[in-house]
Parts: structure tokens; C-alpha cells; sequence
């Protein structure tokens, strides 16, 4: 009785193209859900990431040698700071730096080319992941 | 000579012929289909992948006479295209802007602003991320 039963299933090919129907379609869906998670996940560290920085710049100040700018890292990554401003009520210069502050580091950065201009002045750093930390001095 | 019989034999017999015609035709016509649904698929899942991926900052604003500039930064993993930028709401002319990953640019707007005013600026991209926030122009 099982060895019949079992031999009309095997020759039973009602339905096969049903469930390669399906079958494909999950594939696609599956294609599709597990590309836009990845991307989604991927995105979503990026900007816990950059919620997660916390930088400041602590001292500003004229030395012999040029102008020397000191950034602290307060939060628990490693920051890459990629741009410095100098804006005064005249000018806002830019500058690109390549400067990385490891987690609770505190950094001195030396620039020879970068004269503080006199009065009001604000400087602000640019980190790589899109926070910013601003200084003003009067 | 046998061979020869055989072959005319087997060259005039035209039976089966429609269900392997038949069979062939639907092969096509399931490899057109899935082309089909995997291109869909694909260009599906670029475009939200691009509007997932776009990351925008304005680094720094200066009012200078008649004239906004914005100083932009794409942060994102694909290039962008400024497509808009409204201040307090009304659309302004712009030079044309086209950020690649990780690089920066001035994006200068036309505008007749007043001093010490506080302005909405909104920064739109072509595949539709917006970059909003209040400035204050200078005394």
C-alpha cells in the first residue's frame, strides 16, 4: 500500500510549476529584503556613529611658530577632523586638516600657515562623519 | 545504404515536433519573464539604495552682499545633486551644485537678505534629502 502510494507521488506532476513559481518569487523577494536590511543597516551605524562623537576645541591661541589649536575627544570613538574655519566678521577662511583624536584624547594641533586674525574671531572644526565643533574668542 | 533509409526516414517524419516548438516557446518566453523581474528588481533596490545613502552638512553659511553661501559636505556613500534651496520657504536661484563622496563645495544663492534677521535655509537634493536649519545674518 506505501509502495503505491509512494509511486503515484513520484509520478504525480501536478503542481510542480506552482511551486517553482513560488519558489522563484521568494528567491526575488528575498533578493530584494536582504539587499535594502544591509544598506539600511549600514546607514543606520553610520549615523549612530556620528550621534556617538562628541569633540571640542578647548584652546585657541598665537605661538611664535604660527597658530596652535587644541581639540578634546569626549566621546567613544575616534574622530577624523577634516576641516578648520576662521571666520571673522570679514572673512571665512577654510582650511583642510587631517587630524585624528583618539576617544578621551586630548590633541594639539600646530598650523605655521594659519595667522588669528585680531578681534571677534570663531573657530570651528569639521569632523569626517559631519559634526562640528565651534570656539569663539572675543 | 540502410544508414541513407534511415536518415530520409527520420528527415520526413514530422511528428513531435509541435511539443518540442512549444517547449522551446515557453523557455523563452520564462527566461524574458525573470529578465524582466530581475531588472525591476534591480533598479528597485538602486533607487533606495541611493535615497538611503545621501548625507549632507552645511559646514558654514556667510551673508555677503545680496548673496548666501552655503559651504556643503557630502557625508553620505553617493554623489549628489543640489536640486533646490529655499530660504524662509520661497525657492532662490543657486549655482548648480554636484557633490561626489567626501568632497565639499561653495554653493552660492542669490538673496537680498536684511542684517541681523534669523533665516530658514533648506537645502534639497535631487533624489529628495532635505537640509534645514536656522542662520542668522550679521549686524
Amino acid at each position: 500500500m506505501w509502495t503505491i502510494t509512494c509511486r503515484r507521488i513520484k509520478r504525480d506532476r501536478r503542481g510542480i510549476s506552482n511551486i517553482i513559481v513560488v519558489v522563484l518569487s521568494l528567491v526575488i523577494i528575498l533578493a530584494i529584503v536582504s539587499n535594502i536590511v544591509l544598506w539600511n543597516y549600514e546607514m543606520t551605524q553610520l549615523d549612530w556613529e556620528k550621534m556617538k562623537e562628541n569633540v571640542l576645541i578647548t584652546n585657541v591661541e598665537n605661538v611664535t611658530s604660527g597658530s596652535q589649536f587644541t581639540f578634546q575627544n569626549n566621546g567613544g570613538l575616534t574622530v577624523h577632523l577634516v576641516s578648520l574655519w576662521i571666520i571673522n566678521p570679514t572673512d571665512h577662511q577654510r582650511y583642510d586638516i587631517n587630524v585624528f583624536v583618539n576617544s578621551a584624547e586630548t590633541k594639539t594641533y600646530l598650523r605655521g600657515d594659519i595667522a588669528l586674525p585680531t578681534g571677534n574671531y570663531t573657530v570651528k572644526v569639521v569632523t569626517e562623519r559631519g559634526n562640528t565643533a565651534v570656539y569663539s574668542e572675543s | 545504404m540502410g544508414e541513407r533509409k534511415n536518415m530520409r526516414k527520420l528527415l520526413r517524419n514530422r511528428r513531435g515536433i509541435t511539443p518540442v516548438l512549444s517547449s522551446l516557446l515557453m523557455m523563452v518566453i520564462a527566461v524574458a519573464g525573470m529578465s524582466i523581474a530581475i531588472t525591476a528588481t534591480y533598479v528597485i533596490t538602486d533607487g533606495l539604495h541611493d535615497n538611503m545613502g545621501e548625507r549632507l552638512i552645511v559646514e558654514d553659511v556667510w551673508f555677503t552682499p545680496n548673496q548666501v553661501s552655503l559651504y556643503l559636505r557630502n557625508v553620505g556613500k553617493i554623489s549628489i545633486e543640489v536640486a533646490a534651496v529655499y530660504i524662509n520657504r520661497t525657492d532662490q536661484s543657486f549655482t548648480p551644485l554636484e557633490l561626489e563622496q567626501n568632497k565639499h563645495g561653495w554653493l552660492t544663492v542669490t538673496y537680498g537678505w536684511s542684517a541681523d534677521s534669523a533665516y530658514e535655509i533648506k537645502v534639497v537634493t535631487r533624489r529628495g534629502t532635505t537640509v534645514v536649519d536656522y542662520y542668522m545674518s550679521p549686524y
